[in-house]
């Protein structure tokens, strides 16, 4: 690990006083910045600490009427144990409850869950050469290389990462926005417009500008989000990311879909949201013609290499039985 | 009694805790890099990122610059500083005869290239990532089967082995009227015990101590001092606790020698603790292997034929050798076999011993080919085991010490329930989850070696054993310790133990699960020794309640010499008799078939195994395994609620550490089965997966229930005590029963492993 | 930082983790370094209460916190804490070296009240990997163990 100067922000306004943005790293859990900071990939000159604003509003669960607002430093072992998450929006809570181990859980922060980076391993282990997310225009190990946990959606010749986190997977689902903050000012964003397919320059991950601050997560009301899961496929039974993943909402109302929501996770390069498959459900009665039909769609323009092909086949059949279960769900 | 102590059956010892549990629920047990050290500096390897090629340069301009860096070692100024490795499979010590920073050759990825020592951990780590390494590259071959590969006969290298051979297996083939002919493959796994491979070296007036995790102390004291060329009574190598071996601690590694130097050169103790990824390939790993195999049979099941061709891969530098064929070969009666291993040399590390290293591929290869043949039969596959069951060696014909596979078949297939299964594949399932059942067997070679040891039996009637043995977490301290409570008749309580030292009498290396059998029975024979002199002192006395008595009938028991009316006296008073306040023997045991000078040699950290086959008598220990699979209809995900186990080997000490063994070496089949498998990268030969994220074992939830029966075997021609070992039968075969449940579920026949999601789509 | 209710001052490379100050600074060996990246838990301490990994926390970030570790459980005069002894009762373990760590967020397990059912503890415990694999008898011992820490 390289050295760096280390300081806690006890405010925002702290917080945001940088020197130089873009050699800063906020630390909250540190679960991924502690990790890649001693794999030498990441190596900020500036950690600037920001658990102490946990005691303020970027530490808190609000639930009302108008839907929920999670606080960017709230923990995920929190979050997932709120009764007005398990119960208003069990995919939220269930991609927490999911993800990682309880350790990391109770470490890690909601914003921080956000930015975790992709656990590519030609990335994340510097002796490999050649990775464009890592050394812009070095090449991309994993192309050649076994790439069974790559994506096959979202994917372009300059990378094929996949983001690896669950919650982002179900908050693009449920069309989230999150609250930021800079020395500028502050704005929102759209979950679903965070992070960046690789194109051309994999290295710029998300549309946060440098040291730009999440300061929470907010959710809109959707009382019809009750139905809903988020099914996790993994060769181990926990402590594993996800080869598919599926966020499913359904607003079923005597027998017909009003409404779908279907996010892919494990599968892309980003937290995807599969409209195309949300279209071929809305308006039908549930059945598994439909929801292969939908499975169908969402995987159209997978690009499978050599070692993840089987995520086409995976990441449909993740999609039909997230949506079985969902239609068959007591609410 | 909980389910961790079973009752013990007949002859099995009692399920007492072990002694050793206290200071390992506490955080007091010392593992190597525990070792309070004073003012120890710290140190990073550096590990080449090519497989094949040579080093052009190394800047080590940064690195030097940083603050608080005292040494790095590189070719530059260390290339004389190891000498030649021997290599244990020639006789010698050490895992591999590459000799690190000796030369700019890269012989594989991972190759140590510099070591750097500084003040802190955290600058050895910076000062690390900041050594630049040029190399010329050349286009390596790493993988089995692929271009550039050399293979060779396995026999043609490899003086120990034959390849087992019986009958004319070829033309039975041909005429049977039931064949099957399959492909299989393992892949790479490493071992990855939680412990990392630490080595914390300290000069201190000439003479060195290592503390590093072990499973043969004297071996790594002898293969360090042939490497530094010193005196092997200059080195002391301590290693009370290990955190997990599984055979990834029982030579020496490369890393020892450049950690004493840095020591020795800095005057000061280096501690390094060598990083999870880099043990990827500073260690030894369990190779690859591809596996062709016939079996004919009659009508009725009898085996006619067993042909079996495999192929293993290995270094360029040493010819690592596992050669499962000489188990495979014992399973079953077969009038007919004819069995070929081959090596091949590729650009990798050298691979090493890894938990029931030539079982676990070849026996997982063997039993999935004779589940298949059970299909193509129309045969239950427990029926098939049966009618091939046999009490002599189908390749010499020699006898079986004991056998008693078909009573663990039993025994287990009751406990399962294995009468309830269905038929055909594909018909059993639970809601969205289909089951498959599946059974094979498992089998694993009795060995034993020469040990020596040293019991010391006070006053009080406290005891005290001695021997640079080992404890991996098998429960060797307390099962010695009840083997010496039972030749003094004391408490378990009463006695404590003394191993993982290289000052003490020596041990064997802890592997091939000889450990309970060698070192049980040197125990017991040094007690004996005790006790024929203490008796004697109380038969030949003038006086006292056993004066005259006929010494061999007298018994120990509850710290008193009695004879057989109850008459007696306590041990204190046998002592005053031979005037003297505490007894210590020394004994030395040689089991059958092992040369006297195999003790010679264990002097000098050589080793000498015996069993398995052997001239007039065969050694196994057998068990069977079922278990039940459950894999998602839609999304193929595997589970394994539950697995049950019979297994047979001669005497058991403690049927509690016993049942934690089994139980775990079961495990280790489902993660061999499920989970295991290192990946390479084909165009470097790099391994890619080299973190225990990405490389698979199994977590707390991926374990359903799992059932171990302890079968009573009464063995009296195996050694004294009738011990078998018992840690490595356990993992070999389940990966067979897992591939059968697995076709039994899907109706998809897998013959490689890990099986996994995408094998079964 | 508070480790085991002892205040202790130090002056640290602003790297170090908390294991490692733990390890090489405060001599106490009983946490467990098996990956340093958060994929094995065998450096699990509680930190305020609750189960964190050691290796992934700066000790700079721990300023102030409370830090409890395997060495700060046991009562006085040696008394073992009751996780302590239902792991050698169950036998939950073999080479012993995961096993700070298992009990350490064993404990977690219990005060989070994840230790009601067999999944329950099974997931929540599979964020500690134990090659020996013990793992049916760590869920075994902290069953006995959990009733005997809600009766005390
Ligand atoms: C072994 C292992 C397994 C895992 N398994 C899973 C899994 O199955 N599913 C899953 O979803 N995740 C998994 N994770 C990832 C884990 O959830 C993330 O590491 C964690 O959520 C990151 O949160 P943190 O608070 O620790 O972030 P940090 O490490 O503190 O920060 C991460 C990044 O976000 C930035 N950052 C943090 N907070 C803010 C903020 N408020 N505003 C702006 N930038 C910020 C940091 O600067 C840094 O770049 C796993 C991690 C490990 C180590
Ligand atoms: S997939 Fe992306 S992250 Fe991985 S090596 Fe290629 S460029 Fe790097
Ligand atoms: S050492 Fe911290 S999780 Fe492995
Ligand atoms: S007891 Fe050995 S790793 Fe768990």
């Amino acid at each position: 690990m390289r050295s760096f100067s280390y300081m806690r922000a006890d405010s925002e306004a702290a917080a945001l006083q940088q020197a130089e943005p873009s050699d800063v790293q906020f630390l909250a859990g540190g679960t991924t910045l502690v990790d890649l900071m001693k794999l030498d990939v990441l190596r900020p000159a500036q950690v600037v600490d920001i658990t102490p604003l946990r005691r303020g509003p970027a530490g808190e669960i609000r639930a009302d009427g108008d839907g929920l607002r999670l606080g960017a430093l709230v923990s995920m072992a929190e979050a997932a144990a709120h009764p007005a998450v398990q119960s208003g929006y069990p995919v939220l809570a269930d991609s927490l409850r999911l993800a990682a181990s309880a350790q990391l859980r109770n470490m890690a922060s909601l914003g921080g869950n956000l930015l975790q980076r992709t656990r590519c391993p030609y990335y994340r282990d510097t002796s490999w050469h050649a990775c464009n997310k890592r050394e812009p225009g070095s090449g991309c190990a994993a192309l050649e290389a076994p790439n069974r946990m790559h994506a096959v959606l979202g994917t372009s010749p300059a990378c094929i990462a996949t983001y690896p986190g669950d919650l982002a997977v179900a908050l693009v689902a449920l069309d989230a926005m999150i609250d930021l903050a800079s020395e500028g000012g502050r704005r929102s964003l759209r979950v679903a417009d965070l992070h960046r397919p690789p194109g051309e320059t994999p290295e710029r991950e998300t549309n946060l500008a440098p040291g730009e601050m999440i300061l929470a997560i907010e959710i809109p009301a959707m009382p019809w989000a009750r139905r809903s899961l988020f099914l996790k496929i993994r060769d181990r039974a926990s402590y594993e990311f996800a080869l598919a993943s599926a966020a499913v909402a359904l607003d079923l109302q005597d027998g017909v879909i009003r409404q779908a929501r279907v996010a892919l996770g494990g599968l892309a390069t980003v937290p995807w949201r599969a409209h195309e498959a949300e279209q071929a459900l809305e308006g039908k009665r549930p059945s598994d013609d439909v929801f292969e039909a939908a499975a169908e769609v969402a995987l159209v323009d997978a690009q499978p290499l050599r070692g993840n092909g089987y995520k086409v086949l995976l990441g449909k059949r993740t999609i039909i039985r997230a949506l079985r279960q969902a239609a068959s769900m007591e609410i | 009694m909980s389910k961790a102590a079973p009752p013990p059956q007949d002859g099995m010892g009692e399920p007492v805790p072990r002694i050793d549990a206290r200071a390992k629920v506490t955080g007091a047990a010392l593992y190597a890099a525990d070792f309070p050290v004073a003012n120890a500096a710290h140190a990073v390897l550096v590990i080449s990122n090519v497989a094949k090629g040579s080093i052009r340069g190394i800047d080590l301009f940064a690195a030097k610059a940083t603050p608080g860096v005292l040494l790095v070692l590189t070719r530059e100024n260390a290339a004389d500083a190891v000498k030649r490795p021997s290599y244990f499979a020639e006789g010698g010590h050490a895992s591999t005869k590459e000799r690190p920073l000796s030369s700019d050759r890269i012989w594989h990825d991972g190759q140590i290239v510099a070591m750097v020592v500084a003040d802190s951990y955290e600058i050895a780590c910076d000062a690390a990532s900041r050594i630049g390494v040029t190399y010329d590259e050349t286009r390596p071959a790493g993988k089995l089967g692929g271009p550039g590969t050399e293979t060779v006969a396995a026999s043609a290298v490899n003086k120990k082995h034959k390849d087992p051979m019986v009958g004319d297996a070829e033309r039975a083939y041909e005429s049977a009227p039931f064949k099957i002919e399959v492909e299989l493959e393992t892949p790479t796994q490493h071992h990855n015990p939680i412990e990392l491979f630490a080595t914390t070296c300290l000069w201190s007036d000439g003479k060195l101590t290592i503390y590093e995790p072990s499973q043969f102390v004297y071996g790594l004291k002898h293969g360090v001092a042939e490497q530094l060329g010193i005196d092997p009574t200059d080195i002391r190598v301590v290693s009370p606790f290990v955190g997990g071996a599984f055979g990834s601690k029982g030579s020496v590694t490369p890393r020892t020698a450049l950690v004493a130097i840095a020591a020795r050169q800095l005057g000061r103790p280096v501690k390094l603790v060598v990083a999870r990824d880099q043990g990827f390939t500073v260690a030894t790993y369990r190779a690859e292997t591809r596996h062709r195999i016939r079996l004919a049979a009659a009508r009725n099941g009898k085996l006619l034929a067993y042909q079996h061709e495999a192929w293993e891969l290995t270094s360029r530098i040493d010819d690592y050798l596992v050669g499962g064929t000489e188990a495979t070969t014992r399973l079953y009666a077969v009038p007919n076999a004819a069995t070929k291993v081959n090596i091949v040399r590729a650009d990798r590390n050298t691979p090493g011993f890894m938990r029931s290293p030539p079982e676990v591929p070849y026996v997982y290869a063997y039993e999935a080919a004779i589940n298949e043949l059970a299909e193509v039969l129309g045969m239950d596959p427990v029926e098939l085991r049966r009618v091939n069951d046999t009490h002599k060696d189908p390749i010499t014909g020699a006898p079986f010490t004991s056998r008693s596979l078909m009573r663990c078949y039993d025994e287990a297939a009751r406990a399962f329930g294995w009468s309830h299964r269905r038929e055909p594949p594909g018909t059993a399932s639970d809601g969205d989850w289909l089951i498959g059942w599946g059974c094979a067997s498992a089998l694993y070679p009795t060995q034993m070696s020469v040990a020596a040891a040293r019991v010391r039996l006070v006053r009080s009637g406290a005891a005290h054993v001695e021997i640079a043995a080992h404890d991996l977490g098998t429960g060797a301290y307390t099962v010695l310790a009840q083997a010496a409570a039972e030749g003094l008749g004391l408490r378990p309580e009463a006695i404590s133990v003394t191993l993982g030292e290289s000052s003490l009498p020596p041990g064997p290396v802890a592997g091939g699960s000889i450990t309970t059998a060698s070192c049980c029975n040197v125990v017991a024979k040094a007690c004996g020794q005790i006790r024929e002199k203490l008796s004697r002192a109380v038969a030949q006395a003038k006086d006292g309640p056993l004066a005259g008595t006929n010494r061999r009938m007298l018994q120990f028991a509850n710290g008193r010499i009695v004879d057989s009316r109850g008459n007696g006296e306590g041990l204190d008073q046998a002592l005053d008799r031979l005037g003297t306040g505490a007894i210590e023997e020394y004994a030395e045991w040689i089991p059958h078939g092992a040369k006297p000078e195999g003790l010679q040699k264990l002097y000098r950290g050589s080793l000498d195994i015996v069993g398995g086959p052997m001239e007039d008598r065969v050694a196994f220990a057998f068990g069977a395994e079922f278990v039940e699979l459950r894999i998602n209809r839609y999304t193929r995900e595997i589970r394994v609620p539950r697995i049950v186990g019979a297994f047979a080997s001669g005497r058991i000490m403690n049927t509690r550490t016993a049942h934690s063994q089994y139980m775990g070496a079961m495990i280790w089949g489902i993660a061999s089965a499920l989970h295991e498998e290192t990946e390479l990268d084909e165009r470097t030969a790099r391994y890619v997966n080299k973190n225990l994220a990405d490389y698979q074992v199994p977590v707390n939830a991926d374990i359903g229930e799992v059932e171990v029966i302890m079968v009573p075997e009464v063995d009296r021609l195996v050694n004294p005590l009738g011990i078998k070992g018992i840690g490595e039968l356990a993992n070999v075969g389940t990966a067979a029963a897992i591939a059968e449940a697995a076709y039994r579920a899907t109706g998809k026949r897998v013959r490689k492993l890990p099986i996994r999601i995408e094998d079964l789509l | 930082m508070k480790v085991n209710g002892q205040l202790h001052r130090l002056s640290l490379d602003v790297r170090t983790t908390v294991l490692d100050t733990l390890r090489e600074r405060l001599g106490l060996t009983g946490t467990k370094k098996g990956c340093d990246h958060g994929q094995c838990g065998a450096c699990t301490v509680l930190a305020d209460g609750q189960r964190v990994l050691s290796c992934l926390t700066l000790a700079a970030a721990a300023e102030g916190k409370e830090i409890t570790t395997i060495e700060g459980i046991a009562g006085p005069v040696g008394a073992l804490h009751p996780m302590q002894q239902a792991f050698i009762d169950h036998d939950a373990f073999q080479c012993g070296y995961c096993t700070p760590g298992q009990i350490m967020s064993a404990i977690g397990c219990v005060r989070e009240g994840q230790a009601g059912s067999e999944p329950a503890i099974k997931e929540s415990m599979s964020g500690n990997l134990c090659r020996c694999a013990a793992y049916p008898k760590i869920v075994a011992a902290i069953r006995q163990a959990s009733g005997e820490m809600r009766g005390s």
